[in-house]
């Protein structure tokens, strides 16, 4: 595999291939990211087209020369297009859809997306899964901006203490403390929220067609 | 005892190892089922982690993902196609030599980026203060220019530029100024010509060529049409430039003053030189005396009054067109054939031998140093 800092000169100086490798390298990142945030998986992937034509547009004018500095550049962009999509639905009225929800377009056929997620499950199950997403997104939410960064710098890409540092502009020990108090927090809202962190997350597990 | 949050980091390190040596992150739920449950807090947010880790919420759709990417090398190679070439190129260049860039935009800051040099750029007259800076500025711009063919083009336009501001200039009111302006004309002209002596032949060459023979025939219409509202001094300089400009001026070639005294005191002044027209009045120390000579075997004799303690410093003629031409170089000698005079630049042995001095004009440039022939050659030598 390349180095990160070749690809990005080379993306820099427009070079398509460059781009699509970091684009596939760092997709599920911002993908999860995004998608701990938002309510629904629509809505996941409209921010992160965003995201990445956001960074198709910038990279030209990127200075970041490691992996760490283009993570957080990406998560920079990532935050703030899930906080403009969130200040846009405050100006909007709540309006009921007359288009098939996401469980139901799973259920009718038509949302192929959604339907390796809820393979073998039967409406009631699909509706209370989403209910218990929307739990875990709502306590996603209501951790800092920092420990969300942690932990999908850890446990999405997969990067050692050192490199989150970097990213996030921490010591590592701050790292260390950040993760643990989000996982902390995380498992009290989740128990706030009347279930069992352990029993959703081994029943979505059980149900997710994706492993 | 370790703390809590660096014993939650031990176990996930740990299994992040685990994860990265198998290849598949989705291992590692399935990977806690085998371990120990000896520090259950930290199990429990390790488990809770990779459950949520690999919920299949967080996992970006392939076809989706597949989709994007096509969609965003689309984006990308519009986006690449409306960038115009320069924009790619500078980025480029600022990426390969930083320093190169440093140099660029602190010589655009100092070029562009303060209002005197804009102010400057409108100066015309060389009376006003920032006269020079536009000099200066203009000598960057020349020399900051990548090719002859640039530099060329620069120095012809700064040359039009001078040329045009003369017309205000013309007249004794603003000798100095005029003079000025007239030797960077000049000096525009001649950088301009080695510019377009540097450029290989083909298209390029020949359109700065036809460009500079052009303003040169404007040159030499303008400045002839300046001679009759210029002071003797000026003229002298612009006659010089008219003759850069491959106009047909005078020009002395040798000069012999016999004086003597009895029975009237009378200097003889025979001049050899070229393009000397008939009629043309005699200057001494650049003042014009009225008096008019006669073309006698090849030489043009003027005959004046000479006061005894006078001293030529400098013999001219001023032709009847306005033209002008003067030396310093004055052969001395007395009315029995010996060279006895003094002529103030210590030529006082008598001889017909010339020291060359320069006109005192704007571009000096030293004139042929011929040796008045004894006994002149009734043809002038031909115009170089």
């Amino acid at each position: 595999m390349r180095a990160i800092s070749h690809l990005l000169d080379q993306a820099r100086r427009g070079e398509a291939e460059a781009l699509s490798a970091l684009y596939r390298q760092f997709l599920p990142g911002v993908f999860g990211y995004i998608a701990a945030r938002v309510p629904d998986r629509a809505t996941s992937e409209d921010l992160t087209s965003e995201v990445f034509l956001k960074m198709v547009e910038g990279i030209g004018r990127l200075k970041a020369t490691d992996e760490a500095a283009f993570a957080a550049w990406l998560l920079q962009i990532a935050r703030i297009t899930v906080a403009a999509y969130y200040r846009k639905r405050e100006h909007l009225p709540t309006l009921v859809s007359l288009e098939p929800e996401g469980w139901e377009e799973a259920a009718l056929g038509n949302g192929e997306a959604l339907v390796h997620v809820y393979l073998g499950m039967d409406p009631a199950q699909i509706v209370e899964t989403q209910d218990e997403w929307h739990s875990v997104v709502n306590a996603i939410n209501a951790l800092t901006e920092e420990q969300r960064q942690v932990l999908v710098g850890r446990m999405i890409w997969g990067y050692d203490v050192a490199t989150v540092a970097r990213m996030i502009g921490k010591k590592a020990n701050a790292v260390k403390a950040l993760q643990f108090r989000a996982l902390q927090s995380l498992q009290r809202l989740l128990r706030q929220q009347g279930f069992s962190s352990e029993a959703f997350f081994s029943q979505t597990r059980h149900r997710g067609g994706k492993p | 005892m370790k703390l809590l949050a660096e014993r939650l980091n031990d176990r996930l390190e740990q299994e992040r190892r685990r994860s990265l040596n198998d290849g598949e992150i989705s291992n590692l739920s399935i990977s806690l089922t085998h371990t120990p449950a000896s520090d259950p807090e930290v199990e429990e947010l390790v488990t809770m982690a990779n459950r949520w880790q690999a919920n299949p919420h967080l996992q970006a759709d392939p076809d989706f993902a597949l989709q994007l990417e096509r969609y965003l090398l689309v984006r990308h190679a519009a986006l690449r196609l409306k960038q115009p070439e320069s924009r790619r190129f500078f980025p480029r260049l600022w990426h390969i030599h930083p320093a190169l860039g440093v140099a660029l935009g602190f010589c655009l800051l100092l070029l562009l980026g303060t209002g005197m040099f804009v102010a400057a750029a409108q100066v015309s007259s060389p009376d006003n203060p920032l006269y020079a800076v536009k000099r200066w500025e203009q000598g960057v711009q020349v020399s900051f220019a990548h090719s002859p063919e640039s530099r060329a083009d620069l120095d012809l336009q700064f040359a039009r530029d001078r040329l045009s501001t003369l017309a205000s200039l013309a007249n004794p009111a603003h000798a100095e100024e005029y003079r000025q302006a007239l030797a960077d004309f000049a000096q525009h002209m001649s950088n301009a010509s080695n510019s377009i002596g540097a450029v290989p032949a083909g298209p390029d060459h020949d359109r700065l060529s036809s460009e500079l023979a052009t303003l040169k025939a404007t040159a030499r219409r303008t400045l002839r049409s300046y001679l009759s509202r210029l002071a003797l001094a000026e003229r002298l300089g612009t006659t010089d430039v008219l003759g850069q400009m491959g106009d047909t001026v005078p020009r002395l070639l040798g000069v012999e003053m016999v004086v003597s005294l009895h029975p009237n005191e009378q200097a003889t002044i025979s001049i050899a030189g070229v393009n000397i027209q008939p009629g043309a009045q005699l200057l001494v120390n650049e003042q014009a005396t009225g008096v008019h000579g006669s073309f006698q075997n090849g030489v043009y004799v003027f005959t004046t009054n000479w006061n005894g303690n006078q001293h030529a410093l400098s013999i001219g003629i001023l032709n009847p067109d306005g033209t002008a031409a003067q030396t310093t170089a004055i052969t001395m000698k007395s009315s029995n054939g010996n060279g006895n005079g003094d002529n103030g630049n210590g030529n006082t042995e008598g001889k017909p031998g010339l020291t060359p001095t320069p006109h005192p004009d704007p571009t000096p440039r030293p004139h042929p140093g011929p040796t008045l022939p004894p006994h002149p050659d009734p043809t002038p030598p031909p115009h170089p």
